[in-house]
């Protein structure tokens, strides 16, 4: 890279070396943690160090990551989204509604729309959409603080669903092909759901790290009046992250609902929650511009390491949320202390 | 007890490069008015914080009442005796006006607050002061000025000796200022000193017993406002003499019309009309609070206004986007705030304006990016060693720099300059001057709104001057320029041409 510079004729050399950014810092650091994490478990907790094992942490965190890809690009802007596990259950609940058979049965929610599948799924995610609409206007257009309008669009999206289910589930006349997708593996025993996890992470990172999106997304974050004044259509900017955002909900619920082969009005409980502290465990930062994709799925793996070892040392699993807040806050802290040392 | 309330000798502040008040010595008289003036960055506002507690002196003695005098924050210099009437009132709005009156000096019983003589008291003074004011109101129901003599009748009450009004009367209306001004005045009877800051002249006349004139830093005159001539000789000796002398006329003049301007109306501004020749240098001269931020927001497209604003034979959309795709780029007023995204790098942040120019298909072509980012530190002189350098690290001169940098890398025809060289040392201010002028050699057009009057006269080839939001003259730049006539017009004077 320096190269480059010095053949510029009639430029001074400028470095372009630092001392590693703050934001590289934090994600190698959380890396650390987790190896550290992984090593505890492997030693103290049984069995934990069987390959298959590993690979379950993974896949069953796949659709906690794939949220927590469009929480991290808005919480580096600033905004929070917390209806994303209300569209999970929305749409997963309305892709099988649109496509169970009409008219077969005695029982209501035997009976559906009899739509084709895809059919179902494009109107599932255009409702995903409306959510994610929904949200961007109130927060660009009406400044609503984003945590209040995605808490309530996350209760609406969520009652859309208990309505749709009368408060219990859909599960009969479907298609065989509705179960396809969210159980056919790839490779070996990976699960179709699992790649397109990475594939969107691989995306993910190239916006972010790569292109002016990703750039503006931290500006925004950083000084919004700054960007307005610098030419950034901020309002524009944010629309599109929450459309984007909704989007990765509501293919997470249609690829959920896949899996279980049932729409479930209770489906992805929480899972805001989750989102929220994956992102946060990755070293994103409340106060914005900064933050990464990288670092969340790092904080995906930490919180799958701690929440299945202690499954494994036969804490009963009540206990999960009381370790994932403990988690969370272990390691916001640490994050303090170790930016505050480094930066006196 | 003395006949000076304060005593300042020999008072020395010192910031990194600059002394901003350089040895002042004088002496305010017990139950007068005392006014204060200076241009900005006279040292008036420095002198002040140090009298508040804001910043703590580097050298000198400051005698309250005799005694040696030192704060550390304004609650203590409160309890010192020393109030202040801040722009920003220190009131809250969701109490009543009994209950900040009494406001962290209550007296309790076990938790629960008591009433007590003590109430009776201050509801005396302020009925004293002002008998239409309800001590059961909501604050929040009050206009500012009463919410002023809110405060200023709890300072009596806590039996403040002096008590600072740092431009009480931007706010006010004209019925408001006379109101406010026969209760400055009984405040003689009540044992206070009143130290008044304005930069309105005329009510220096109308209200001071005593003036104290300040410039760059130094103690100019202090003395009775009876023997003070008229407002020339306070002009005189606030502006000196041998500031202006570097504004080099240019020799040939575009007649291309750049930008036009007509009937810019907005909250604060009154029919604002002008127009912005290619390769000019525009400045725009008025007190804080005349319109300048404003003329600047608007035309940029920051805030919504009424009237048309014509930029190459178009009409401006009221969106930054738009504009700066038209070609106007802003260096905003407060650069921290505006201007820069401190918690970003310095490569960051030039690029910021122009990412078209180092991209392709939306993705960010680093390598260019990093040339820019040499080019323009190197072109500026931008003090780092590295282009990665979080910009909140830079010194407030390198700051504006990259501001600097960020507009210039838009590559615009027209660039907005508001108070370009607010808080940077004289360094810098020289070295922006330089750039300033020679982006203007380019063919560039500026249109620069500061309250400083040195550099407007220095490097403008034509000035507008504002009040309270009018366009009150315009005078084309020479070397033998008015500038007392200019300081008259700027602070509310009639226009005698």
């Amino acid at each position: 890279m320096l190269r480059n510079i010095d053949k510029v004729s009639g430029i001074d050399k400028i470095s372009t070396r630092s001392r590693m950014n703050d934001a590289t810092f934090i994600t190698l650091s959380m890396l650390g943690v987790l190896i550290v994490l992984l090593g505890l478990a492997c030693l103290f907790v049984p069995n934990f160090y069987l390959g298959q094992n590993i690979i379950n942490l993974v896949t069953n965190y796949w659709f906690v990551i794939v949220l927590g890809i469009g929480v991290t690009f808005l919480l580096i802007t600033g905004n929070f989204d917390m209806s994303v596990s209300g569209i999970v259950a929305m749409s997963g609940v309305l892709s099988v509604y649109f496509c169970q058979a009409a008219h077969v049965s005695q029982s209501e929610l035997a009976n559906g729309l009899g739509l084709p599948y895809w059919a179902a799924i494009v109107l599932a995610l255009t409702a995903s959409l409306i959510i994610g609409a929904i949200n961007a206007f109130f927060i660009t257009k009406l400044k609503v603080a984003s945590i209040i309008v995605t808490l309530g669009t996350m209760s609406i999206a969520r009652g859309i669903a208990h309505i749709v289910t009368h408060g219990a589930q859909r599960n009969t006349s479907l298609p065989d092909v509705f179960k396809v997708i969210g159980n056919i593996t790839v490779i070996g025993s990976i699960k179709l759901s699992v790649i397109i996890m990475i594939i969107f992470v691989i995306i993910a990172v190239i916006i972010e790290k790569r292109t002016v999106f990703g750039r503006r997304t931290y500006l925004i974050g950083a000084n919004i009046e700054a960007a307005r004044l610098s030419g950034v259509k901020v309002g524009q900017h944010l629309t599109i992250l929450y459309l984007i955002s909704s989007l990765l909900a509501g293919i997470t619920g249609i690829l959920l609902a896949s899996e279980y082969v049932s729409g479930t009005s209770n489906r992805a409980m929480g899972s805001e929650f989750d989102a929220l502290v994956i992102v946060l465990l990755g070293g994103t930062s409340i106060a914005g511009g900064f933050g990464s994709v990288s670092g969340t799925v790092i904080g995906a793996l930490i919180l799958a390491v701690v929440t299945s070892s202690a499954t494994g040392l036969l804490l009963r699993p009540e206990w999960q949320f009381i370790l994932k807040g403990i988690v969370t806050f272990l390691a916001i802290m640490a994050q303090r202390f170790a930016l505050d040392r480094r930066n006196i | 007890m003395s006949e000076y309330v304060l005593e300042i000798k020999n008072l020395i502040m010192d910031f990194p490069g600059v002394r901003a008040v350089n040895d002042v010595s004088f002496n305010i008289k017990r139950n007068t008015v005392h006014c204060l003036v200076g241009e900005n960055g006279a040292g008036k506002s420095t002198l002040i914080k140090i009298l508040t507690g804001a910043y703590i002196k580097t050298s000198g003695t400051i005698l309250l009442n005799g005694k040696e005098y030192i704060a550390h924050n304004t609650r203590e210099a409160k309890q010192k005796g020393i109030s202040t009437l801040f722009q920003e009132l220190n009131i809250v709005n969701q109490l009543t006006v009994e209950e900040n009156l009494t406001l962290g000096i209550e007296d309790t019983f076990m938790g629960f607050l008591k009433k007590t003589d003590k109430i009776k008291k201050m509801i005396g003074i302020l009925k004293s002061l002002e008998p239409s004011i309800n001590p059961k109101q909501l604050v929040s129901s009050l206009s500012v000025a009463k919410k002023q003599i809110v405060e200023i009748a709890k300072a009596v009450a806590t039996e403040a000796d002096i008590i600072i009004m740092d431009e009480p009367t931007a706010a006010l209306s004209e019925n408001e200022i006379q109101r406010l001004f026969k209760i400055i005045k009984s405040l003689r009877e009540k044992n206070v000193t009143v130290i008044y800051i304005s930069h309105r002249l005329d009510e220096i006349f109308e209200l001071g017993d005593y003036v104290t004139v300040m410039r760059d830093g130094k103690h100019i005159a202090t003395k009775p406002v009876s023997e003070v001539k008229d407002r020339c000789e306070l002009i005189k000796m606030m502006i000196g003499k041998t500031l202006f002398e570097s504004y080099i006329p240019k020799e040939t003049q575009s007649s291309q019309t750049l930008l036009e301007v007509k009937n810019l109306t907005t909250d604060k501004l009154n029919n604002i009309s002008f127009e912005i020749k290619k390769g000019e240098i525009v400045g725009f001269y008025g007190l804080v609070g005349a319109g300048k931020t404003e003329i600047a927001r608007a035309v940029f497209g920051a805030d919504s206004y009424r009237g048309e604003i014509i930029f190459k034979g178009k009409k401006l959309y009221n969106s930054p986007d738009k504009t700066i795709e038209a070609g106007i780029a802003l260096v905003p007023e407060e650069r921290r705030s505006q201007g820069l995204f401190t918690v970003l790098t310095i490569r960051e942040n030039i690029s910021v304006m122009n990412m078209q120019k180092i991209s392709r298909a939306g993705f960010i072509n680093h390598i260019k990016e990093k040339n820019v980012s040499a080019e323009y530190i190197n072109k500026l002189r931008i003090v780092t060693n590295t282009m990665e350098k979080q910009v909140s690290k830079l010194s407030g001169g390198n700051q504006q720099k990259v501001v600097f940098s960020k507009c210039l890398f838009a590559d615009s025809d027209l660039l907005i300059l508001d108070e370009p060289t607010r808080g940077i040392d004289v360094g810098a201010k020289s070295e922006i001057y330089n750039i300033i002028r020679q982006l203007s050699k380019e063919g560039k057009s500026i249109m620069m709104l500061s309250s400083e009057l040195p550099e407007i006269v220095n490097i403008c080839d034509r000035i507008f001057i504002l009040f309270d939001g009018d366009m009150k003259a315009e005078i084309k730049n020479s070397s033998d320029i008015d500038c007392e006539e200019i300081i008259h017009i700027a602070t509310g004077g009639e226009v005698v041409c």
